[in-house]
C-alpha cells in the first residue's frame, strides 16, 4: 500500500489580516495618530453631512407661495424650495418662451441621437459621423433655437444639417447590418456590384434626392422667432460652453501647429496671437468685444451681443488650448519624428497619422481639464448682462416674492455644475483607460 | 505721418460725433423696438418675475416712451447690463435710453457724454442696524463695522459722511447685495448701508424686519432717472416730457381709469395734456395724443409709484410726505408746466 501524501488543507488566513475587521484595523486605526484622525475625519464628514442634510433636507419648506411664509415656517434653518421650483424652468432655459421650450429639448436630443452611433459596434464612419456632428448639427439646432423667417440659402443649410442627420442614421443602421456603407449599399443595389461608374453617380443621385426631400421637409417647417436676447440659463451656459469646446480643440491644434512651424510668418502669427489672448484676463476680452467693438464698427452695423461673446470665449479658449497641445507635441521624442521622416511621411501624414494620435491621448487629462475649466469660465458672461446659470439664480433672490432667497438657487447650480463637470472628467478617465490598454499591459 | 494723422481724424470723428447720427428717435421707428438698459434685476424698480417679464417703476418709464412713439407699452427690448458698463453701452448706442436707478451728478452730467432728463425718484443713502444694538443715530457709528455695496456712489458717500463728522469705519465690501444681507444678518458687520429704498425693500424680506432698524440720517442726495446719450437734444426733450406729463397727469388728475372720459375734459390744461388742445407731441415728433396712449398704458406717476413701490406693495416705500410726493402734497415733484 502505498502512502500518498495528502496535505491538510491550508488553513484560513488568520482573522487580523483578512476581512473587514482587519481592513478597518489596518487602514484606519493602525496606531493612535491614526486612529485619532479617523475620529476626527469621521466627525467632520458627519457634522457637515446632517448639517447639509438638516439644511436641504429635514428643515426645507417644500411648499410655499413667497419667502415669507418660508420663513414664517422654519426661519433661516431649513432651504426654502418652492422658489427655486418656480424658477428652475428659467435657470435650465432663461426667458425663452415657455411654449417653445420644446424646441431646446428637440435640438439637445438630437445632438445625443446623433452621436449615438458613435458608441455603437459595428459602425466603421465613426469620424465622418462625429464630423457630421460638428459640421453640420449647428445649422439644425441654430434654426430650432432661433427659428425666425428663412431665405433660400438659410433653408437650404437647415436641410444640410438635416440630410446630416438622416445619413448619420442610414450609415449607423447600415454599417450594422451589412457591413457596407451606405453609399456602396445603395449602389450595389441599384447598378450591380461591379459597374463603378454607374454606382458613383447612383451614388450622386440618392444624395441630391436626399439632399432635396430634406429641403422640401424644411420648407413646411415655420418656427417663430426668439431673440438670443430671451435665451439663457443651463441652455445659454451649454451654447456658449459647447460652441468654445468645439471650436477650441481644433483651433488650438492649428495654431500649437503653426506655433512649432519654420515658416517664419506663420509662427510669429500663431505666437503674437497665442500671446496676446493668453495674457489679458477672459473678463477684459469679454468687455472688450462687448463694449469696446462696437465703437470700432461702421455706423449702423450691430453684431449680436450673445456672438460677440461666443467669439470672445472661442478666441480666449484656443489660445490655451494651443499652449497645451504644443505641451502635448514636446512630449513626443524626436525619434518619432525621423521615424516618420524613414519611412517617408510628409509633414501632414507624420502630424496626422504618427505625432497627433500619440500627442492628443497624453494630453487627454489636461485637455479635459481644460473644457471643465471653460465650462465653469462661461459664468463670466453674467457680468456683460447675459441671463446664464449663474445670473437666472441670482435673479431668483431679487424677485419681489423671494427676495433674498440667494442660497438655495446658488446651491441647486452648483449640483448642476457638478454634475456637468463631473461627466466630463468620468469620460475622461474612461477614454484614458481605453487608449492606453496597449501601454498598460 | 500723414496717413496717421488723418486716419486718427476720422476715428476721432467716427467714435465722437453722435450729432452727425441718424436722430434716435428715427433709429427706434426704423427698428420698431425701444432699446431700453435696465440693471440687474432689482425689487420695485426693474424687477424680473419668473415668466420673464420686466416691471418696477424704472421699468414703466421706458414702457411710456414706447407708448408715447409706437401707441403700445410693449415694443420694449430690455437690456439688463451690470452698472461697470451701463454709460458704455449708452455711448455706443446699444442702448437708445437707461432707465435703472442712476444718479444725477454733475461729473456724470458733464464728462460722461450723457444727459439726465428727469427725476423720477428721490432716493437718499441711509443704515440700517439691529433694533438691539441700541444705536439710534448714524453718529453713534463711530468705529462700526459697515457693509457696502463696491463701484457705486454708496461707497464714496460713506467715507465722506465718516470724514466730515471725524469718525472712522471698517468697510466690508462686495458686489454682491444678497451676499452683504447675508454678512449683516450673520453679525459680519454692525450696519449695513445703502439707498434707502434699497434698504426698506431688503429689510422687508428679513426673517424679523421689526429687529432692524433704518437710521433717521439721510447722508446723501440720490436724484434717480432715465437717462439718455448727450447730443441728441430732441430725444431726450421727449424722454423728459413723457415723464413730466406723467406728473401733470397726477397733479391734474388724469389716472389710466379715467383718461378715456377726460379727453372731454373743458379744463385747458387737461386738454393741452391730453392733446385735445394744442400739439404739444408735434414738437417733440410724436402724435398730439400721445399722453393719452402714455396714460391708458402705464398711468401717471403716482399710479406707478403705488403700483411697485408704494405702502400696498412687498417693498412699500411711503410716499406721503416724502420728497416724492407731489409739489402740491409737500413734496418737491414739480413738473414744468404742459403748455
Amino acid at each position: 500500500m502505498t502512502i500518498v501524501f495528502q496535505p491538510k488543507p491550508s488553513r484560513p488566513a488568520p482573522s487580523n489580516v483578512v476581512g473587514p475587521a482587519a481592513w478597518l484595523r489596518q487602514n484606519l486605526f493602525k496606531d493612535i495618530p491614526n486612529t485619532l484622525m479617523t475620529i476626527l475625519g469621521l466627525y467632520i464628514a458627519v457634522t457637515v453631512v446632517g448639517w447639509v442634510l438638516n439644511w436641504a433636507v429635514f428643515n426645507a419648506v417644500w411648499d410655499a407661495d413667497n419667502r415669507r411664509e418660508c420663513l414664517d415656517m422654519v426661519g433661516r434653518s431649513g432651504a426654502c424650495w418652492p422658489g427655486v421650483a418656480k424658477w428652475l424652468p428659467n435657470m435650465i432655459y432663461g426667458l425663452y418662451p415657455k411654449d417653445q421650450v420644446w424646441r431646446i429639448n428637440l435640438g439637445f436630443l438630437a445632438l445625443i441621437v446623433w452621436m449615438i452611433p458613435l458608441w455603437m459596434g459595428g459602425v466603421k464612419s465613426k469620424v465622418a459621423i462625429g464630423l457630421s456632428a460638428v459640421l453640420l448639427y449647428p445649422f439644425l439646432a441654430s434654426y430650432f433655437f432661433l427659428g425666425g423667417s428663412k431665405g433660400v440659402v438659410w433653408s437650404a443649410l437647415i436641410a444640410l444639417g438635416l440630410s446630416g442627420f438622416v445619413w448619420v442614421w442610414a450609415t449607423a443602421i447600415c454599417e450594422r447590418v451589412t457591413g457596407l456603407s451606405v453609399g456602396e449599399w445603395i449602389g450595389r443595389r441599384f447598378a450591380g456590384a461591379t459597374e463603378d461608374v454607374k454606382q458613383k453617380r447612383v451614388r450622386q443621385i440618392a444624395a441630391l434626392l436626399l439632399f432635396l426631400v430634406c429641403y422640401g421637409v424644411v420648407s413646411q417647417w415655420s418656427l417663430p422667432g426668439v431673440r438670443t436676447q430671451l435665451w439663457g440659463g443651463l441652455f445659454l451656459t451649454l451654447v456658449i460652453s459647447g460652441i468654445g469646446i468645439t471650436f477650441s480643440l481644433p483651433a488650438g491644434i492649428l495654431l500649437a501647429l503653426g506655433r512649432r512651424s519654420n515658416m517664419p510668418v506663420i509662427s510669429l502669427l500663431s505666437t503674437l496671437f497665442i500671446e496676446l489672448f493668453r495674457s489679458v484676463p477672459l473678463i477684459t476680452i469679454l468687455f472688450m468685444f462687448n463694449t469696446m467693438l462696437p465703437l470700432f464698427l461702421p455706423e449702423g452695423t450691430s453684431v449680436n451681443q450673445l456672438v460677440r461673446a461666443i467669439v470672445a470665449v472661442c478666441l480666449f479658449a484656443a489660445a490655451y488650448m494651443a499652449e497645451v497641445i504644443r505641451g502635448g507635441l514636446q512630449a513626443i521624442p524626436k525619434g518619432q519624428y525621423e521615424a516618420a521622416a524613414s519611412l517617408g511621411l510628409g509633414y501632414w501624414q507624420t502630424t496626422t497619422q504618427v505625432i497627433m494620435p500619440q500627442a492628443l491621448k497624453i494630453m487627454i487629462p489636461t485637455i479635459v481639464g481644460n473644457f471643465i475649466g471653460l465650462f465653469k469660465d462661461t459664468t463670466l458672461v453674467s457680468i456683460i448682462g447675459l441671463f446664464d446659470l449663474m445670473n437666472m439664480a441670482r435673479a431668483v433672490g431679487e424677485d419681489s416674492d423671494w427676495l433674498g432667497l440667494f442660497i438655495e438657487p446658488f446651491f441647486v447650480v452648483s449640483l448642476i455644475y457638478f454634475v456637468f463637470c463631473f461627466a466630463m472628467s468620468s469620460y475622461s478617465i474612461g477614454l484614458e483607460r481605453k487608449l492606453s490598454a496597449g501601454r498598460d499591459r | 505721418m500723414r496717413f496717421i494723422a488723418i486716419t486718427s481724424c476720422a476715428l476721432m470723428l467716427g467714435a465722437g460725433a453722435p450729432a452727425f447720427a441718424q436722430a434716435t428717435l428715427a433709429t427706434v421707428q426704423e427698428r420698431g423696438m425701444l432699446n431700453c438698459q435696465v440693471g440687474l434685476p432689482t425689487p420695485g424698480f426693474y424687477a424680473l418675475a419668473d415668466d420673464g417679464t420686466w416691471s418696477g417703476i424704472d421699468v414703466d418709464m421706458c414702457r411710456a416712451v414706447s407708448a408715447a412713439i409706437f401707441g403700445d407699452p410693449d415694443m420694449v427690448e430690455y437690456q439688463s447690463v451690470t452698472s461697470a458698463v451701463r454709460f458704455t453701452s449708452l455711448a455706443n448706442s446699444e442702448s437708445d435710453m437707461l432707465s435703472r436707478t442712476t444718479t444725477w451728478t454733475a461729473v456724470r452730467d458733464t464728462q460722461l457724454g450723457l444727459d439726465f432728463t428727469a427725476v423720477n425718484f428721490y432716493d437718499g443713502q441711509g443704515f440700517l442696524v439691529p433694533a438691539d444694538s441700541g444705536i439710534t443715530s448714524a453718529l453713534e457709528l463711530d468705529g462700526a463695522t459697515i457693509c457696502v455695496l463696491t463701484g457705486t456712489t454708496t461707497e464714496l458717500n460713506l467715507a465722506d459722511y465718516f470724514r466730515a463728522n471725524g469718525m472712522s469705519f471698517t468697510p466690508v465690501t462686495n458686489e454682491n447685495v444678497n451676499v452683504l444681507v447675508e454678512t449683516y444678518l450673520g453679525g459680519g458687520c454692525d450696519a449695513y448701508t445703502n439707498d434707502k429704498s434699497g434698504l426698506a425693500a431688503r429689510r422687508s424680506a428679513f426673517p424679523d424686519p421689526s429687529a432692524h432698524i433704518i437710521l433717521p440720517e439721510t447722508v446723501s442726495k440720490e436724484p434717480l432717472g432715465p437717462v439718455v446719450r448727450q447730443g441728441d437734444d430732441a430725444w431726450a426733450n421727449l424722454v423728459r416730457w413723457v415723464i413730466y406729463g406723467m406728473m401733470n397727469a397726477e397733479e391734474l388728475g388724469v389716472t389710466s381709469e379715467n383718461v378715456a372720459e377726460m379727453t372731454a375734459s373743458a379744463d385747458p390744461n387737461i386738454a393741452r395734456l391730453l392733446g385735445t388742445e394744442g400739439n404739444i407731441g408735434e414738437g417733440l415728433g410724436l402724435s398730439a395724443d400721445f399722453m393719452v396712449n402714455v396714460l391708458t398704458a402705464v398711468g401717471n406717476y403716482g399710479e406707478v409709484y403705488e403700483r411697485h413701490i408704494g405702502v400696498n406693495t412687498p417693498i412699500g416705500i411711503p410716499r406721503d410726505g416724502t420728497l416724492n410726493a407731489l409739489w402740491t402734497e409737500g413734496g418737491i415733484m414739480y413738473a414744468p408746466p404742459f403748455r
